[in-house]
């Protein structure tokens, strides 16, 4: 061997092993703010968080005994059926708000992507403004609206509709309505943005081979829009479960959530209870997520069989 | 209406399928009540999303303490205690550091990471995208209350660091989104031309490909700036009497009794969100914006 050609392979080697690690450095570099913004502001406070769930409760003075071991927190959420009943209460108006923010939702997309010119342009700015506007405004403005002497309660009664006032706050239906208002924008576009994935000359295809509308929408449009819906699904559920400030100024003290119950017993200064609480609704909302999206995926495997 | 006209897409319609087969005219009478139906329930949708708009607005020009719809007497008197209000300026200014901040780190975090996952392939890429994402499945509360503890351990809580850090988490995800869709659409092959005709990568990311998503990366700069303005419930639990946003001072301010000057605040707000969805929409294209988020 030469060293004429020993020098011309290590060159040829080097220059490979350089465009691989500069290919794959770069790559790695370009993922850096990110890894790092999530490790610092996400994964480690959210591991914290699990430590101090673990901690021991001080009792007089300070929220926590620092570098304590204890099941204290759980166990305060075993003994306590406060928290039992708000948990229950929480997931089941999660499951609620979630089906009708979808199914809602599917109808508005459906409308709005069906719809031309203007109409969709209105339609469409309708969501991206509501979306846009602050939960607080959203939650406030429902208040005002439901309230028994609200436009809605004088409109049902100038038309006839009602005898005597609905009552529409402080009960699940003000926290229901003002829930709807957080999610709905977010499953309507959800479910848009696959429909405009869609041919809509099959619906009109459909249409014409002689599918009445109901049955055209059920098997040409529903089953493209299913990725959509299990995405609006997946944000409602999410976030309906960690609801807060719906149920806050929309129901009474019947319609605690579970996200109601960790601010109370942060402010009670039950650092290690309230951090158990946030680690098993959030526990419990991946999981239910998690299994609702593997659940879907083999339907969604067995329709295509 | 004993069986129930069949609505176009809630599938309301099965039960009423399964009965004799109808005959044509009687089909397409109850096709036309339907449509008209589905019509007039999504009008009730559209309604219903733009009514707090509406209401905010309108009371924010009534006269008296009490909001009442429409009110009596039109009058600029709450704007003018707006104006007048240091706690306001104060959140106003708090606000608009707040979703600057956000929008600059969630920009900047969303696009490099967009542009990084694409080489990944695999698990790799697997998992940054559930990494990214999962911030915005965990309840605010949650999130709130952790970055609480953490960033009390080192005296930063209450802090605008705290507020921005807070805001990206669910920013960062939705710019990440944006710009991502926005590089499917993206022809690869044009970076690579530009690359063997010896533009360097940075040369070419400016060059070519900055320009090609020039859309998405402002779309992805908006959401991130308006995801700031609005977010409440994380700010709630990080923000203190200093750093606190305009939606968590209305919270403050409406926890007490109604307050005419929440309404002018929301519509003020409102107002900067639509000229951001305009400016948006003639940038981007209303539909675009509204399938890409």
């Amino acid at each position: 061997m030469s060293d004429v050609d020993t020098a011309g392979g290590m060159r040829r080697v080097r220059s490979v092993l350089q465009a691989a690690s500069g290919g794959i450095s770069r790559t790695k570099l370009l993922l850096v703010p990110l890894l790092l913004f999530d490790l610092l502001v996400f994964v480690a406070p959210m591991g914290y968080l699990l430590r101090i769930s673990l901690a021991e409760r001080s009792v007089g003075g300070g929220a926590l005994q620092r570098g304590t071991w204890s099941l204290d927190g759980y166990q305060y959420l075993s003994d306590s059926s406060v928290v039992t009943t708000v948990f229950t209460w929480t997931m089941l108006f999660a499951v609620v708000a979630t089906l009708l923010a979808v199914g809602i939702g599917t109808l508005y997309a459906y409308a709005a992507w069906r719809a031309s010119g203007a109409t969709r342009t209105v339609l469409l700015a309708g969501v991206v403004m509501s979306m846009f506007t602050t939960l607080v405004v959203k939650v406030f403005a429902a208040r005002v609206m439901l309230s028994p002497e609200g436009v809605v309660n004088d409109t049902l009664l100038a038309a006839g509709v009602l005898d005597s006032s609905l009552l529409l706050v402080n009960n699940e239906i003000g926290v229901l309505i003002g829930q709807l208002y957080v999610v709905l924008p977010y499953t309507v576009l959800a479910v848009y943005s696959v429909l405009t994935g869609l041919d809509e000359s099959l619906v009109e295809a459909a249409n014409d081979l002689g599918a009445t509308p109901v049955r055209a929408v059920r098997e040409v449009v529903l089953p493209h829009a299913v990725p959509g819906m299990a995405v609006g699904g997946v944000i409602a559920f999410a976030w309906s479960a960690g609801a807060f400030a719906a149920p806050l100024l929309l129901g009474s003290t019947s319609e605690r959530t579970v996200a109601v119950e960790v601010q109370s017993l942060l402010g009670q200064f039950n650092y290690p209870a309230a951090a158990a609480l946030a680690v098993v609704l959030t526990t419990v909302v991946l999981v239910v997520l998690t299994l609702g999206i593997v659940l879907l995926r083999r339907r969604g495997g067995l329709r295509d069989v | 209406m004993s069986e129930g006209p069949p609505t176009r897409a809630d599938g309301a319609g099965e039960t009423v399928e399964s009965g004799p087969t109808p005959t044509a005219g009687s089909r397409f009478g109850r096709v036309a009540v339907g449509t008209w139906l589905f019509r007039a329930g999504v009008g009730t949708v559209f309604a219903f999303l733009l009514a707090p708009i509406v209401i905010v607005a309108v009371t924010s020009f009534g006269d008296s303490m009490v909001l009442s719809l429409p009110p009596e007497t039109f009058s600029t008197r709450w704007y003018e205690s707006f104006l007048d209000s240091s706690r306001w300026q104060r959140a106003t200014r708090n606000s608009l550091i707040a979703a600057v901040g956000t929008t600059v780190l969630a920009t900047v975090a969303g696009t490099t990471a967009a542009l990084g996952v694409r080489n990944l392939g695999g698990r790799a890429e697997g998992a940054v995208l559930g990494l990214a994402v999962l911030p915005l499945l965990v309840p605010g509360v949650v999130l709130g209350s952790s970055l609480l503890v953490f960033l009390g351990e080192f005296g930063l809580q209450q802090t605008y660091l705290a507020v921005i850090a807070a805001h990206s988490l669910w920013a960062t995800p939705l710019a990440f989104s944006v710009v991502r869709a926005s590089l499917s659409r993206f022809d690869p092959r044009l970076r690579e031309a530009a690359l063997d005709l010896g533009a360097s990568p940075t040369r070419a990311f400016v060059e070519v490909v900055a320009p090609n998503i020039r859309s998405g990366l402002f779309a992805a700069a908006l959401i991130a700036f308006v995801v700031s303005l609005q977010e409440f419930v994380m700010t709630l639990f990080v923000s203190g009497r200093d750093t606190r946003t305009i939606p968590v001072l209305a919270w403050n301010s409406l926890r007490n009794s109604l307050d005419p000057v929440v309404s002018v605040v929301s519509t003020l707000l409102v107002l900067v969100v639509v000229l951001a969805v305009v400016v948006g929409s003639l940038v981007v294209g209303l539909e675009r914006l509204a399938a890409d988020t």
